[in-house]
This record gives C-alpha cells, sequence and structure tokens, in this order.
C-alpha cells in the first residue's frame, strides 16, 4: 500500500514535471515564433517626420503663421479624428495656395492627405477626418503659388489607436 | 462593385448669392482599408483599399485635386469651399486603388 502510495505519487510527480516542460517548451516556441510572424506580417516601419518633411519641401522654411488648425484636443477614438484647416491667405488670380498638406507625426506614413487648390475654390479651407495611431502632433503645411510655405501644428491625445493591429 | 460601397452625399447651402464663397461638404461610404487590420475569425491580413484621388470640377474646370491616403477616416467625409460666380454643375470624382470610380453631379444655381 505505502508503495503504491510511493509510485504513485512518483508517477504524479514525472507527470507534472513533464507538463511543466511541455508548457515552458510550448511557451519558449510560442516566443520564437511569435517574431516570426510579425515580420511574416510586414509590420510598416515608422518613417520619421522630418525626413518625410525634407521629402517634400527640401530645405525650404515653414513660417508658422497664417494657418489655423483645429482639432480635438482629446481625440476618443483614433479612427476618427476631425482635422479643419483654415487661413486668411488671398486665394486672388496669382496669388494664392496651390496646395494643402495633411501630415500625422506618429502615424507609420506621416503623410495623410493633400489637396491641390485653385482661385476657384474662394477660400483655402478644408476638413477632413483623419485615422491617428496614437497621441501626436497635426501638422498643417499650406504652399502658396509662388513657392511659400506656411503651417500650423497642434498635439492632438488619442485614447484608442485608429490603425487596427 | 462590392456592397455598401460608393453611396455619396454632397451638400451646398440652399441659397446662393453669385460670388459666394460656399462650403461644399462631400461625403461617401468606402471602408478605406489601411492593409495592416487582421480578420478578427480568419486571422488574415485584410488588404489595403482605399480611395487615393479625388477630383473635383465645376463647370469643365479641374478646381481641386485631391491626394488621399490609408489615413483618412473610413467613410470620408470632407469640407471645401468654392466660389459660386456662375450656375454650372459640380461634379466629384473619387477613384480608389482596386481601379472603382464613383462620382455624383450637382448643379450649384447662383441668383
Amino acid at each position: 500500500m505505502k508503495e503504491g502510495n510511493a509510485i504513485s505519487r512518483r508517477k504524479f510527480m514525472i507527470m507534472t514535471g513533464l507538463a511543466c516542460a511541455a508548457v515552458v517548451s510550448s511557451s519558449s516556441i510560442g516566443s520564437l515564433l511569435k517574431p516570426a510572424v510579425a515580420e511574416g506580417a510586414k509590420k510598416p516601419e515608422k518613417e520619421n517626420i522630418n525626413d518625410v518633411l525634407k521629402k517634400f519641401f527640401g530645405d525650404r522654411k515653414i513660417e508658422m503663421s497664417h494657418v489655423k488648425l483645429k482639432t480635438p484636443i482629446i481625440a476618443e477614438n483614433g479612427a476618427v479624428v476631425p482635422v479643419t484647416i483654415i487661413s486668411d491667405l488671398p486665394m486672388e488670380k496669382d496669388n494664392y495656395v496651390k496646395k494643402i498638406y495633411i501630415f500625422v507625426d506618429e502615424n507609420y506614413h506621416p503623410f495623410t492627405a493633400s489637396a491641390e487648390l485653385s482661385p476657384a475654390n474662394g477660400k483655402a479651407a478644408l476638413a477632413l477626418r483623419i485615422k491617428m495611431r496614437k497621441t501626436s502632433n497635426v501638422r498643417a503645411i499650406l504652399e502658396t503659388n509662388t513657392g511659400k510655405l506656411y503651417g500650423a501644428q497642434k498635439a492632438v491625445k488619442v485614447t484608442i489607436g485608429g490603425c487596427g493591429g | 462593385m462590392p456592397k455598401g460601397i460608393g453611396k455619396i452625399k454632397i451638400r451646398v447651402p440652399r441659397k446662393i448669392k453669385k460670388g459666394d464663397v460656399i462650403p461644399v461638404k462631400a461625403l461617401i461610404t468606402h471602408p478605406m482599408e489601411t492593409g495592416f487590420r487582421k480578420d478578427k475569425k480568419t486571422k488574415k491580413r485584410i488588404p489595403a483599399y482605399y480611395i487615393n484621388d479625388v477630383n473635383v470640377y465645376y463647370g469643365d474646370e479641374l478646381i481641386s485635386r485631391m491626394e488621399w491616403t490609408i489615413a483618412v477616416s473610413a467613410n470620408p467625409f470632407m469640407t471645401f469651399y468654392l466660389k459660386a460666380d456662375k450656375a454650372a454643375p459640380l461634379k466629384i470624382v473619387w477613384k480608389d486603388i482596386k481601379g472603382g470610380k464613383y462620382e455624383k453631379t450637382i448643379q450649384i444655381n447662383p441668383q
């Protein structure tokens, strides 16, 4: 009876040992597999905002005036962040805002949208709903037909990211 | 065309005076998939599917052209302005990366 008990206990110990080993090995396999899976699924590489701005505008100076950027201070849902850009720059025949750009610093691809305008728009303004991955700066940059750049930026707090994952 | 994609609403003020700068609001239903999202059931990645090109015509003239990326929200809603100085149709054309083309024309009749 005693012996039988001991054996069962020994068996039990072996069993638990095996189980533990199994758990450990499976978890180690899991941890080994995880990065491989992520790589296979092409995790996007984050572009640096400064590099992107350089690519778009070179070394041209961006004047932080004449542009009003309206965003919520806290966006509850990063998938829908309303952004409004209004400028008091003139929209006349020879002097108008040619293009409006929107950038989000912390998105994988900071360039969000651009709009080419013409004097027929009458007003240099645009409103759009954009996605934000996480808390970040939003930048609006306006380019005039003479090549001058005007900009504004604002920080937006995001509580739920909006790029899926 | 997949179901529920490409429904368009365009809204302009009811009364327009000649020469007024009016807001034009336009909404289109589109999933704007980023390509980063996974299907919760099949665990497969949903391929990117988004509108990347928007053109606005007033009469025969192309007055605005927009370039969008995946970071524009699903069912994109935009507001832009238009100087209503002539009675002419306003046409907005959206194009997505799978070749879908959605357009709607409304008549601008300033008084």
